[in-house]
């Protein structure tokens, strides 16, 4: 089953006679339930591309559906994970979680009960009644992605989730990620510019060129999961992804 | 026989002291060093002049102070301008964090009373003495608005600030989960501003206190500025200078008490 579909989706910033073209025809498709990364050197527009998708910037051309709606504002829908997370600061680990469902009027029980169960699988028991500041990179993460889900959202945006954090902490945090997808299984469109973090969490890489915003490669990553970072399999996908991704950068 | 050992510890040079309790020494020292050369330049100045209506010494200052305790008249004067402060910076409260957040979230509104605001701001708060006495008459009513005027600007452009200074980010999240403009005001925009406008709170605070007491040099016949005028009319210098501390003291409460209320107010900063 299609869950979105990226239609002919363009974006052209211009100032005075001054246009600078940040994505050019992109089109894809996205199974439900698939984890797509879109990977691409910066400035190629990938995080253009996710806002778009999100109803943060409008397209200057082309249409997002998802299902079979046309989506362009910002809406519940999409749940969307940000690069520094975006927690708001001055409410607690369960008021973060519980908002997005207090925003969609979820009855006080149900509330309460989806959010005992997402701070139960994000191992966030005991620290419900924290502010972000007293949190571990890992759990600021966590406590992240299930806000997002908390919305009950069709699909997921997330924005170099793992953008702000160490090597060491980012495979870490991967891991987890993975976890909690695995137990979640939605759909999930994750910018990155980390080709390792592309190959251990998707099922399908897209690489954007720098040139032009378009999409230079369409790779689909079947591998088992959870997966090895030492498989000859894994390492080859790397290499490719790799290599890709120099040609994407040398296309400026 | 047994032998007795000794248990005074010998004397500790500061060479032996741990870097924490050099710190801590260092600390309770600096203000005191500096506390007593002013105190001591004083009773120096105090000798040279020698004329308790120029510069009283420290003694008699102290002594005039000690003496207020016995003195209800003072304190009376004291609540009395305590309560103008707060009624006047609770109309500035009212007032400006409105205004701020108004401006802070509408373009328009901000094109609208920018002008306004930066034309009054301009006109130093003294030079509206005049005018308020001829509006309010003496008493309450010239101190109460001279008080909420001193403050409205800070609470407003502190306001104005706290809101402008709230990551995009903050409202792109709230939007994507669902939340209307009355829930990103509610939840969003109110408590990312909080800081803020506790800020500007501040600021109106120590402002009105300032300003009370020069309104109370002039447009009124009660309260601490006017005590003081007392004081200086009837030549009582050392207790002008002691009041002049009790002043202080009383101002440096007020904003510990305010930045304790912030504190709790924003725990999660």
């Amino acid at each position: 089953m299609i869950k979105l579909k990226v239609e002919h989706l363009g974006k052209t910033f211009s100032r005075g006679d001054d246009t600078r073209v940040v994505l050019g025809d992109i089109s894809f498709e996205v199974e439900d339930r698939q984890f797509v990364s879109i990977l691409g050197p910066s400035g190629c527009g990938k995080t253009t591309l996710l806002s778009i998708l999100a109803g943060f910037q409008d397209a200057t051309s082309g249409n997002i559906l998802l299902g079979n709606r046309k989506v362009s504002r910002p809406g519940p829908d999409r749940g969307f994970v940000f690069q520094n997370y975006a927690l708001f600061p001055w409410m607690t680990v369960k008021e973060n979680v519980m908002f997005p469902m207090k925003q969609q009027n979820v009855p006080r029980e149900e509330r309460e009960r989806t959010a005992a169960r997402l701070l139960n699988m994000a191992q966030l028991d005991g620290k419900e009644n924290f502010f972000p500041k007293e949190l571990s990179g890992g759990m600021k993460q966590r406590t992240a992605f299930i806000r997002a889900l908390a919305g009950r959202p069709e699909i997921l945006l997330m924005d170099e989730p793992m953008g702000a954090v160490d090597f060491q902490m980012r495979q870490k945090l991967q891991e987890e990620l993975e976890s909690l997808w695995l137990k979640e299984q939605i759909t999930v469109i994750m910018v990155t510019h980390d080709v390792d973090e592309a190959v251990y969490l998707s099922d399908r890489v897209i690489v954007l060129s720098s040139k032009q915003g378009r999409i230079l490669d369409d790779v689909f990553i079947d591998l088992p999961r959870p997966r090895d970072r030492e498989a000859e399999a894994y390492e080859k996908h790397k290499t490719r992804l790799n290599s890709l991704l120099r040609k994407a950068f040398k296309e400026i | 026989m047994e032998k007795v050992t000794n248990q005074i510890p010998k004397n500790i040079s500061l060479s032996e002291l741990t870097g924490e309790q050099r710190g801590l020494l260092n600390k309770i020292l600096s203000p005191v060093i500096s506390l007593s050369a002013f105190v001591g330049f004083w009773y120096l100045m105090s000798l040279h002049y020698n004329s308790q209506l120029l510069l009283p010494t420290p003694r008699s200052t102290f002594t005039a102070f000690v003496l207020f305790f016995k003195t209800p008249d003072v304190w009376k004067n004291l609540l009395l301008t305590l309560e103008r402060v707060l009624k006047g910076f609770s109309c500035a409260m009212i007032i400006g964090v409105p205004v701020g957040l108004l401006m802070g979230v509408s373009k328009t509104a901000t094109r609208m009373l920018d002008p306004l605001l930066g034309c009054f701001r301009q006109v130093p708060i003294m030079a509206w003495v005049p005018l308020s006495i001829i509006w309010f008459g003496l008493g309450n009513g010239p101190t109460i608005f001279m008080i909420a005027l001193a403050g409205l600007f800070s609470v407003v452009l502190n306001t104005i600030v706290g809101v402008r200074n709230i990551s995009k980010d903050y409202f792109h999240a709230a939007r994507s989960m669902g939340a209307g403009s009355f829930s990103i005001f509610r939840h969003i925009v109110l408590p990312g501003a909080l800081p803020d406008i506790l800020g500007g709170a501040r600021l109106a605070l120590g402002g009105g206190w300032m300003a009370v007491i020069c309104a109370e040099f002039i447009a009124t016949s009660a309260g601490f500025g006017f005590a003081m005028v007392e004081a200086q009319t009837r030549m009582e210098t050392e207790k002008l200078l002691a009041l002049m501390i009790l002043g202080a003291f009383v101002g440096y409460l007020m904003d510990k008490c305010i930045c304790a209320a912030g504190n709790v107010l924003t725990q999660w900063k």
